[in-house]
């Protein structure tokens, strides 16, 4: 073992401080933007979850345009340009609305996300956790599914009557997995959404399709070859990349972006700093001991070389306890119901930019060592 | 307080004047420095610490330089040794003569064959005795069977084969002192500096780790050079320097004037 981690193991009371200011500089990082990336996904399960393999979106939309939006619609026409490929198999739109929700434990309306599915046994939009018995529950017309966390917020339990503008309607289904702390999700059949009136067969925000080999390497070919077709009507898209435009496109939103970077500069600011000053304080700890080994011969280059492995170690174990600290509040997120989402390439930009941080504080620190001169220990 | 020993601003005396004697011509050193001056400010005040040295050391020997608190023998050391650059004078050490090269190849030359033992054990607290040894071994890029070899061997010449595993928490002075000892000795430097070894563990484990490092170093033929004012030392050393006022006194004092000191 190096003599940087041996001391960073044996010594860890004295690294505690910079350890624990990377992973909390780490949460403020990543909290923030998970907390967002899960509001984000609470608007876009049902598309995360639907049987789909390939997603059209208007051919100017640069993803699915964050909450409730949908970048431009798509008309009537496009869907049969869809069924031209010769693998496609079914399109159906996916159709999402807000509305007033009037539940009997109310004493005002609340705001819903209506999230509208197929109930016919493995529809394309039909979400890949619902079974069997929750698909029949909603299929009647007027039944309709709640988010178990949304319950108290609505004011209503399983087998109530409540009202979605104005039109009664019954709570069939107490689902989970539909969190979003925004707007309370409830989930509908087609069926019920054109009883409701609210129904628009003529443009669509976005279009589902399946096709015929669900492998993620002929989704990404048949969106390939749509596009190809497309001739400037539609973008085709598959899951993943959507979902990462998605969540790229709403980070860079202005004020987002301003606080996502505020944070960020922040954290970084004062992760230096401590990290700095508690490398430093450990350096001068043991300074004489440096000083031992420079009288022996080992070059102020070697000693700068231990203090930044030490400092690189520092930051590991930083990113280590921010995770371990991201794990407890996702749980607690999770018990009161604020959904959270975790996307990899800001996780490992987070995890790079502790690094970063504890690396530059091991540069600032590389000055305490000249106060280690081998001539003050002969006294 | 400043510390006589930082590093000043200094001006080297490219030319000392020095007529070798008849008997010291045609001899070689292990260490021969030559009017070696230094002073120092404190305030307005300029100390002259050292007042033109000459050290003549040969070969395998043990020198013990004594003198009084202040009597500028520890800066002697830091001279000789490749410390602390002196305002005056030239130091040749093993045929180099060291103030002439540049730092990093001072930093090379101790790295190959010098050895310091300081009054503190100057310890890491995370590493265990053999770890100690080795660190230094590994700075020179010594392979991991060889350096724990070293280690292991340094460690037994010094009586330590029990404690190779135990941390500096669970030593006493006096074996921290032979780890340290241990440390200097494992590269097999041909130059031993010792700056008070004994002055912070008592009589009895002095005079052990005196009569160790005596050992050593004459089994390994290096050369020592000792800086004291504990006359109990005495007796462990070929020959006496003793030091006062920035001048040498005596080149070879008698060691049974310092055995009646004490």
């Amino acid at each position: 073992m190096s003599l940087a981690l041996s001391t960073l193991l044996f010594e860890w009371r004295r690294y505690l401080a910079a350890v624990i200011a990377l992973a909390l500089a780490g949460v403020l990082m990543l909290a923030l933007s998970a907390m967002f990336i899960g509001i984000l996904q609470s608007f876009t399960a049902t598309i995360d979850k639907s049987r789909a393999q390939v997603i059209i979106l208007p051919a100017g939309a640069s993803s699915l345009g964050g909450p409730g939006g949908g970048g431009g619609a798509l008309p009537k026409r496009v869907v049969p340009l869809i069924y031209r490929h010769p693998e496609v198999v079914e399109v159906q739109d996916l159709p999402g609305d807000f509305g007033r929700f009037y539940g009997p434990g109310q004493t005002s309306p609340s705001m819903v996300n209506i999230m509208v599915i197929d109930t016919s046994p493995n529809g394309v939009t039909l979400p890949d956790d619902f079974t069997d018995e929750m698909r029949r529950a909603i299929e009647p017309p007027y039944n309709v599914g709640v988010d178990a966390s949304a319950v108290n917020q609505l004011g209503v339990k399983l087998g109530d009557e409540a009202t979605i503008n104005g039109r009664t309607v019954r709570i069939a289904l107490i689902m989970e997995g539909y969190a979003n702390s925004q707007a309370p999700g409830v989930v509908m059949s087609r069926q019920t959404q054109r009883l409701m009136g609210t129904a628009n067969d003529d443009m669509f925000g976005l279009l589902m399709v399946r096709i015929k080999n669900t492998s993620a390497k002929d989704a990404k070919r048949v969106a390939e070859e749509l596009n190809a077709m497309a001739d400037g009507q539609y973008k085709a898209w598959t899951k993943e990349p959507l979902a990462a435009a998605t969540v790229k496109d709403a980070m860079s939103e202005g004020l987002l972006a301003i606080i996502l970077g505020f944070m960020s500069v922040i954290g970084f600011v004062i992760g230096v700093v401590i990290t700095w000053q508690t490398l430093r304080g450990a350096i001068l700890a043991n300074i004489k001991e440096f000083a031992s080994l420079r009288a022996l011969g080992v070059s102020i280059g070697q000693l700068r070389g231990v203090v930044m492995e030490l400092s690189f170690w520092v930051g590991v174990l930083g990113i280590a306890a921010s995770a371990v600290l991201m794990v407890g509040i996702t749980f607690l997120a999770k018990s009161a119901n604020i959904p959270m989402g975790f996307e990899l390439g800001s996780s490992l930009q987070t995890g790079l930019l502790l690094l970063l941080i504890s690396i530059m504080s091991g540069a600032l620190t590389l000055g305490a060592l000249k106060k280690g001169e081998p001539a003050d220990l002969l006294k | 307080m400043i510390n006589p020993l930082r590093k000043q601003k200094i001006e080297i005396d490219e030319s000392p004047v020095f007529k070798p004697s008849a008997e010291e011509a045609g001899k070689t050193w292990a260490i021969e420095a030559r009017g070696i001056t230094k002073s120092f400010k404190a305030g307005h005040v300029k100390v002259d610490v050292l007042k033109g040295i000459d050290l003549l050391i040969e070969p395998g020997e043990i020198v013990l330089v004594m003198g009084p608190s202040g009597s500028g023998k520890s800066t002697l050391l830091a001279a000789v040794s490749g410390l602390m650059k002196p305002d005056g004078g030239r130091v040749v050490a093993l045929d180099k003569d060291i103030w002439k090269m540049p730092r990093s190849r001072i930093d090379r030359f101790r790295l190959a064959n010098c050895g310091f033992i300081f009054q503190g054990f100057n310890l890491f607290p995370a590493l265990t005795a053999s770890q100690q040894v080795q660190v230094v071994l590994k700075f020179m890029k010594k392979k991991k069977s060889e350096r724990k070899a070293a280690a292991e061997a340094a460690l037994r010449d010094v009586n330590l084969g029990h404690r190779f595993n135990n941390r500096p928490d669970r030593l006493s002075g006096g074996e921290k002192q032979r780890v340290a000892i241990a440390r200097a000795l494992a590269k097999k430097p041909r130059l031993i500096f010792a700056d008070e070894p004994t002055s912070a563990l008592d009589g009895e484990n002095g005079h052990v780790v005196m009569e160790l490092l005596r050992k050593c170093a004459k089994e390994q033929g290096a050369t020592v050079m000792c800086v004291t004012h504990d006359a109990r030392l005495a007796v462990f050393a070929d020959r006496i320097i003793t030091i006062e006022d920035g001048r040498i006194t005596s080149t070879n004092a008698d060691p049974a004037q310092f055995a009646n000191s004490h």
